[in-house]
């Protein structure tokens, strides 16, 4: 049996969705958000045109922060059935081990340990990579909501933490735009182009090399092993109530950060000259 | 009938005698310096005001009485008299006594119908002025929008340009806003209270003037989008001039400063794209006043005060709380002094930034490293 005819489900397919649900929602934030960042430059002058103009793309912007609220919602929801109904191994959570296996990588690399580190279902590389847009998308939220509702914030915070919230915003953006081009695009398409997100699968061969400690498990057969269907019937009648709930208090969140306040009049206010020209003539 | 005739010969004579002087003064002056041109049958000024110079003189037009007289100290000093511009120069339907019947009903009418004699000295003005909202006015019916001659009484109109600089003179420009008060009392009195008036009134003439943000002779309808939308170019005209701004002690950072701030990056964008559409962000005048813009730190109505500032916020953002203001910077560059929590969010990002993409480099480097000598070695990376 060759090896590389082998192939391992890596990613089913509602999680490849997710992924590219994330991937057009922050592309389509950064692009919106960096030409508004540096709105003097000429380029993002030309990318604002190809809007239709700054309103549009703002709308553009706000839409793709909604979108990925509603992925990251998903996400959570997803992530809860597995932890609780399947009890899947909560592979993606960091440990001392990973801090090794990158130190590992690097000596490696520079040529001072004799072997590349050998890696579970995901590697040091994937979890710094999802942690780090965890935080993002943390400070990203939190500091969107500020700008996005300004009034409501200064009913609560000083009112200074508004353009504090526009530089963090800005500074996280260009961090997380060129953090995805130097480590995603290098990791997952031009170190080695890994089609897992548009397959959903891995050869063995590939198995091998990127994460030999899960193919282990798998051939073991201690991987995630599927629950009897007794247990999950009992244990899907605990989390969907609960799923239910959370999902409406997200999509409570989602309305809320969506429509906290109007912000602003929509209409210009009328240039205020209560003069008006008097009617009288020249001598 | 006779005086008539009597009059009318006197007056050939006259013009005969002057013809031939300034024949015999052309031919005289022609090798030294090409005479002006030769004025024909035109009477001289002195021969109107022989009659116009008397006091108390009128014409009934309809019912009302036009002062015909022409007080001629006054109109010596005029750049028309210094230029020996001739009476009937304009006045061209006149050349003689009795003067041809003025067909208008009134005083309006009649100068209404003069409008059209400035062009031939003065065709540049005359053809802004009618691309004006003023010129607009009139044409639509309103009869005391205003012609050249209500801002420049064509009788005693000093000379207002430098004759070595083309500029505005001084003197002059003091004057604009009074021209413009025969019409705009309120606005000329809101401007007298605000910083630009009451500082050119202590003749300072540093500052704006009506036509320096309206324009001269085309003046255009201020209350457009179009000029909401230019507003910010225009303060900046003067507000982003260094040597100008450092004699008052005032920022010129206020064009950077606006432009970073949210409302400024988008009606800088809006207005590229879209200068004549409404935006809601707020140009300068929006929080400065318009012809009543007084010093930010001025005690009782300063923008500077917070509570004074919400107010103006709250025009467009009715919601606004006491701490809303400061959402805005108020044109400070964030420092550890002004606004620190922005300084050190930067400062932060400064670090942060560098320090999180130059690791993540630092290691694609090295694998890439890695990568070329096991392929040159033949080895396989795991």
């Amino acid at each position: 049996m060759s090896k590389a005819n082998e192939l391992y489900l890596r990613f089913p397919l509602a999680r490849r969705i997710e992924h590219w649900t994330m991937f057009l929602s922050f592309t389509l934030l950064g692009v919106t958000g960096l030409a508004q960042k540096f709105s003097t430059h000429a380029a993002a002058i030309a990318l604002v045109k190809l809007f239709g103009g700054i309103e549009s793309l703002r709308m553009v912007h706000h839409s793709a922060a909604i979108l990925m609220m509603f992925g990251t919602a998903w996400h959570i929801l997803v992530m809860g059935y597995s932890v609780f109904v399947m009890r899947d191994q909560m592979s993606m959570l960091p440990s001392l081990q990973d801090a090794k296996d990158g130190l590992q990588a690097l000596l490696y690399n520079l040529g001072f340990a004799k072997t590349y580190p050998q890696m579970g279902r995901y590697t040091f590389e994937e979890k710094m990579e999802y942690w780090a847009f965890v935080w993002g998308a943390v400070v990203m939220g939190a500091t969107g909501f500020m700008m996005w509702n300004p009034i409501t914030t200064t009913k609560f915070l000083p009112g200074e933490f508004v353009p504090a919230a526009k530089a963090a915003h800005g500074g996280e953006a260009v961090l997380a735009v060129l953090a995805i081009i130097i480590w995603h695009i290098y990791g997952v398409h031009i170190k080695r182009f890994n089609k897992a997100m548009f397959t959903g699968v891995q050869t063995e061969e590939e198995m091998l090399h990127e994460h030999p400690l899960e193919l282990a498990d798998i051939k073991a057969g201690i991987a995630n092993r599927r629950p009897d269907e007794a247990t999950l019937r009992k244990r899907k009648r605990m989390y969907y109530p609960i799923a239910a709930v959370l999902t409406l208090a997200m999509l409570a969140g989602v309305f809320g950060f969506i429509n906290a306040e109007e912000t602003a009049v929509s209409v210009a206010p009328p240039v205020t000259s209560t003069a008006e020209v008097q009617q009288t003539p020249a001598p | 009938m006779s005086l008539k005739k009597l009059s009318r010969w006197l007056f050939r004579a006259g013009l005969l005698i002057l013809a031939l002087t300034s024949l015999g003064l052309l031919l005289f002056a022609l090798p030294v310096q090409a005479a002006p041109a030769p004025q024909g049958e035109k009477p001289g000024n002195d021969f109107c005001l022989a009659c116009h110079q008397k006091e108390g003189i009128d014409k009934t037009l309809g019912n009302e009485q036009l002062l015909v007289a022409i007080n001629p100290t006054e109109y010596k000093f005029s750049v028309h008299a210094v230029e020996g511009v001739l009476c009937v120069d304009c006045h061209s339907d006149i050349s003689d006594y009795p003067h041809p019947d003025v067909k208008a009903d009134s005083i309006r009418e009649f100068s209404l119908s003069f409008s059209e004699n400035c062009k031939g000295c003065h065709e540049e003005q005359y053809l802004k002025q009618h691309d004006s909202m003023h010129q607009k006015a009139l044409d639509e019916g309103n009869q005391n929008a205003p012609i050249c001659a209500d801002c420049h009484n064509p009788h005693t109109q000093p000379r207002i340009i430098g004759q070595s600089s083309g500029k505005l003179s001084i003197a002059a420009r003091k004057e604009v806003p009074q021209t413009c008060s025969q019409c705009h009392g309120e606005i000329y009195a809101a401007y007298q209270t605000s910083a630009h008036g009451s500082a050119l009134a202590d003749g300072n003439t540093d500052v704006p003037t009506c036509t320096d943000c309206h324009g001269v002779h085309n003046i255009n309808d201020p209350r457009t989008d179009s000029f909401r939308n230019n507003t910010p170019q225009l303060c900046i005209n003067c507000h982003d001039d260094d040597a100008l701004m450092k004699k008052y002690g005032l920022s010129t950072n206020v064009k950077e400063s606006y432009v970073a701030d949210f409302h400024g990056s988008t009606v800088m964008l809006f207005e590229q794209q879209f200068p004549g559409q409404p935006t809601n962000k707020a140009v300068c005048t929006d929080c400065h006043g318009v012809h009543d813009i007084v010093r930010a730190s001025d005690p009782n109505v300063g923008i500077a005060l917070r509570e004074n500032l919400l107010v103006k916020c709250q025009r467009c953002h009715p919601d606004a709380t006491a701490n809303f203001p400061d959402a805005w910077m108020s044109h400070y560059e964030p420092s550890p002094e002004h606004f620190p929590i922005v300084y050190y969010v930067n400062l932060f990002y400064k670090f942060f930034i560098p320090l999180v993409l130059g690791g993540m480099t630092l290691f694609v480097l090295t694998d890439i490293y890695r990568r070329i000598i096991n392929r040159v070695k033949g080895a396989k990376h795991s």
